[in-house]
This record gives C-alpha cells, structure tokens and sequence, in this order.
C-alpha cells in the first residue's frame, strides 16, 4: 500500500513536472475520445428518432371498391386480433377526403372538379415497435396484400430503409472508428511514457541498483499513464457537454422542433470517455514500461 | 560474507578478470587496489550482480549468484550498500530523499522513515542540508549523501568504488572514518582504490589486482 501511495505521489509528480508534454498528449487524447462520444452520440441520437417515428410508424392498407360493410368488418378484426398490430384506425372514404381537404388548405379549390370521391377506404395499422425493421415490416406489407378486399398496402419503405440503414452504418463507422482511435490513444500514451522512461533512464538505474523491485520502478509510469487518460476523459466529457450543450441552444433558438431529435444527454453518457481513456492509456504506459532486467 | 572461486570476465576478447578467488569474512575490512581500469570497478559490479561471471562461483550474504534469479536480485541489492564513483545521486530530489529513497524501496513506514535517515544525516553531519539538493553540494559533501544512503539500510555489505577519487585530504580522513564507524558495527566493508594513501597504516586486508588477476594480498 505504501509503495502504491508513493508511486501515486511520484506519478502526480512527474504529471506536474513534465506539464506540457502532458498537456499535449491529454488534449490529443481527449480530441479522439470526443470524435467517439460524438459519435456515438450521433447514432444514439438517430437511434432515438428510429423509435419515437416508429411509435406514430404504420401501415396503411386500401381496401378494394365496392366492400360490404360485413367485409370490412372480418378485415377489422382480423387487424384486431394480428398480435404484430397494436391499433387499428378505419378511415372512410369521406374522412379521407376530408383529411385530403385539409391538407391542401387553399389549393383544394381542385377537388371541387371530382363529380365524386375518388379516395378508397382504408385502415392505419401500428405495428409493434420491434418488427420495425425493412425486412419484417416488407413481410407483414406482403402479407396483408394476399388478404381478400385489400387493394393495396403503402408504408413508408424508402424513409424506413434509409433511415435503419443510415444508423446502421454509423454503428459500423462507430465501431471501426472507435476502435482505430483506442488503439491510437494506447499508442499515445505509449509513446508518452517511453519518452519518461528514457528520460529518467539514469534514476531507473539507480533504482535497481538500490534494490527497487520491478513493481516499484513500473508503477509510477503505468500510474502517470493512467492518470493522463483520466483527465483526458474528463476533458473530452467536459469538450462534449460543452458542445452538445451549445449545439442544442443555438439550434433550438431557431429550429424548436430539434428538442424532438436532440435529447439532453443523460449523465451515463459522460462515464465511458474517462473510463475507456484510462483503460487504454493504462494498457500504453503498461506496455510503454515493458520488462525490467536487472 | 563474499567468496570468489575461479571468477572469470571478460567484454568481448578484452580480458578483465582471470581465475580471481578469495573470500572476504563476516565484519572484514578489506581494500581491493590496482592500477586504473585493472578491473576493480568490475570486480564490485560482480559482487551486486550488475555483471554475471563467465565462469566461476560467487557467494555474497549468503546468496549463490550463479543461481540467483532476476527477480531475486533487488533483494540481494538491499542487502549490499553501494557508493559508486559518479556518486549516483538524483539531481530532482533533496538530500532528505536521496536517503530516504533506499528505505522506501524498503517499503518503510514514513515516520520510521524520517527518524532513520535523520539519525544517518547527523552522523554524517549534513542534517542541516537534509532539505537541499544535490547539485548545491560540494563533492565531499555529495560523497557524504552517498554514503548515508549506503548505510541507512543498514547493509550487511558495504562496497565502495574509489571513494575519495576527487577529494580533498581532510575530507578523505572523514570519509574514511565514516566507512570505519559502519565496520565497527559488524558490516563488511570492501574499498576498492587506486590510492595507496588510502590503505598504508590501516593494518586491512589489500588484495592487490594486475593484469586481470590478483597479484598478491598484503596487510596494509
């Protein structure tokens, strides 16, 4: 234990004294952790909209012409009781209409050409929020199609693709990137603490030479390089609530609606940088002091 | 406390030691001299294991080096206290840490710590620098904080390589006193010296070294 506080106490030392080149190589460091929360931020963020559209996400099925009341009916509670629907909504030709109307506002002077209503029946199907996906939701869409009275069955196929495979690809991005950038921050530190260790190469000797065991020599430098990729964690989660934070205010001041996309980020979001920068800086310096031979 | 039987060394195809055997006893103390580059320094380095023997058997406190263990070696150092030539003191930390520095390798508590290495500074009467860095020293006074740092663990061997290389004749005397105050607590003692100055009149051991091998052995 008392070995452990000295080497602490040598470490936090060695931080002061050697400031800028650890200056340096925390900012570096806490530049590369931020490129992954902003990442992953980013894809939480898509993550997020993927889920809150997928709760008002549905599938709209036209029903033929010329359907009795009695048909509409077997296809409703054929709906009601598909358990990968969670609401069914009967819209009448008349509604429809009417929503059309609405939604032209001072253009649907142009409707009043139609002698009639041209718009089919339909009913809005919601599906469960896990079968929201391009390939389950193709199935379910192909599935009602073969029913008897259905003519046919839009949903938003392009958004709902492009959308899943937009956050798809971040994930990849994330990982690949995320990945090539701990392995830089290992080698950071890595190149950090050899550069010390070179440095106090005559102190290291001397060392040995008094009888200090390999852990004694060691642990001073592993524990400068864990120290290093604290504070860079800390700096980048500091960089990233900066950031975020001001992201959000001066967007929403003209774009509201972003509150809808832009979750505040919740306070777990802030541990993972801090935690893996002292992860792979620790991993660096350890691999930095390599083996000591006396 | 040392035993050299058929110690062999060489760098390359220079041949520094040939065949050395001799063995220094429990509380000796003994003087290893010749002419510079003859080996002494080598010699030392053997003994803390900063070099292996080609050939030969070594035995120091008790630790067999031919059999000696990388990670065994720390412990045998703790049991040798060093003053090296080029004093090896580090130029960051005062007086008070260079000494204490080989108790905390110890893993000492640091009240313990701190009584310690103030009993060693009176003794060598640099208590009163004990807050001063190295560098502010003059080289007798430098020598000094070596030899603190040496004793302070309180060794069962203590070797010094030239010792009084660039000092003065009063500060060799005191030097010299202090290495015979550390013998007369039981701990053997091995100078090695080019200086003749050093061992005349001391009635010690001097094993003398010429031409990779130890000439002869006199009474000082």
């Amino acid at each position: 234990m008392r070995i452990f506080l000295f080497a602490a106490e040598t470490a936090l030392k060695s931080v002061w004294h050697e400031k800028w080149i650890n200056l340096l190589t925390v900012l570096s460091i806490s530049i590369g952790l931020l490129i992954i929360s902003a990442f992953v931020t980013i894809t939480q963020n898509l993550d997020s909209v993927l889920k809150r559209w997928s709760k008002d996400f549905g599938l709209v099925v036209y029903l033929k012409d010329g359907l009795t009341s009695g048909e509409e009916s077997t296809l409703r509670d054929y709906f009601m009781h598909d358990t990968d629907v969670i609401s069914v909504k009967y819209v009448s030709r008349e509604q429809a209409f009417e929503e059309l109307r609405q939604t032209m506002g001072e253009q649907s002077s142009v409707l009043e050409g139609f002698e009639s209503n041209p718009l089919p029946p339909s009913f809005e199907l919601t599906l469960k929020s896990e079968l929201l996906t391009p390939s389950n939701v193709e199935r379910k869409a192909s599935e009602i199609q073969h029913l008897n009275g259905v003519d046919e069955v839009q949903y938003g196929e392009k958004w709902l693709s492009s959308l899943s495979t937009l956050a798809n690809i971040m994930k990849v991005v994330a990982v690949f990137l995320g990945g090539a950038i701990y392995i830089a921050i290992a080698f950071i530190t890595y190149s950090t603490i050899k550069i010390f260790f070179y440095r106090r190469k005559d102190e290291i000797e001397t060392l040995k030479l008094l009888g200090a065991t390999r852990t004694f020599i060691r642990l001073p430098f592993i524990l400068e390089g864990l120290f290093i990729g604290v504070l860079a964690g800390v700096v980048s989660s500091l960089g990233l609530f900066g950031t975020y934070s001001l992201l959000l205010n001066k967007i929403s001041a003209f774009l509201p609606s972003i509150s809808i996309v832009m979750v505040p980020l919740p306070l777990r979001a802030y541990i993972p940088a801090p935690l893996a920068g002292a992860l792979m800086s620790f991993l660096g310096s350890f691999v930095a002091v390599g083996t000591i031979r006396y | 406390m040392i035993q050299f039987a058929g110690v062999s060394k060489s760098y390359d195809t220079d041949v520094v030691l040939k065949d050395i055997t001799f063995t220094i006893d429990k509380g000796e103390f003994a003087y290893i001299t010749g002419p510079s580059g003859v080996g002494k320094t080598t010699l030392l380095k053997l003994v803390y294991c900063a070099e292996r023997p080609d050939e030969g058997a070594i035995v120091v406190a008790g630790w067999d080096l031919k059999k000696i263990k990388q990670g065994t070696i720390p412990y045998l150092r703790r049991n040798v206290g060093i003053v090296f030539q080029d004093f090896r003191l580090l130029p960051n930390k005062t007086v008070f840490d260079n000494v204490a520095l080989a108790l905390r390798i110890h893993d000492m508590h640091p009240q313990e710590i701190k009584e310690h290495v103030g009993e060693v500074l009176k003794e060598v009467r640099l208590k009163h620098k004990e807050n001063i860095l190295p560098q502010h020293l003059s080289g007798g006074e430098q020598q000094r904080v070596v030899i603190a740092r040496a004793m302070v663990s309180k060794p069962t061997v203590f070797l010094a390589d030239e010792p009084t290389g660039n000092l003065d004749v009063e500060t060799s005397r005191t030097i010299m006193n202090l290495f015979r105050q550390i013998n007369t607590r039981g701990t053997t003692v091995l100078i090695a010296t080019h200086s003749e100055a050093l061992y005349h009149g001391t009635g010690r051991r001097v094993l003398f070294l010429r031409d990779a091998q130890i000439e002869k052995e006199i009474v000082g």
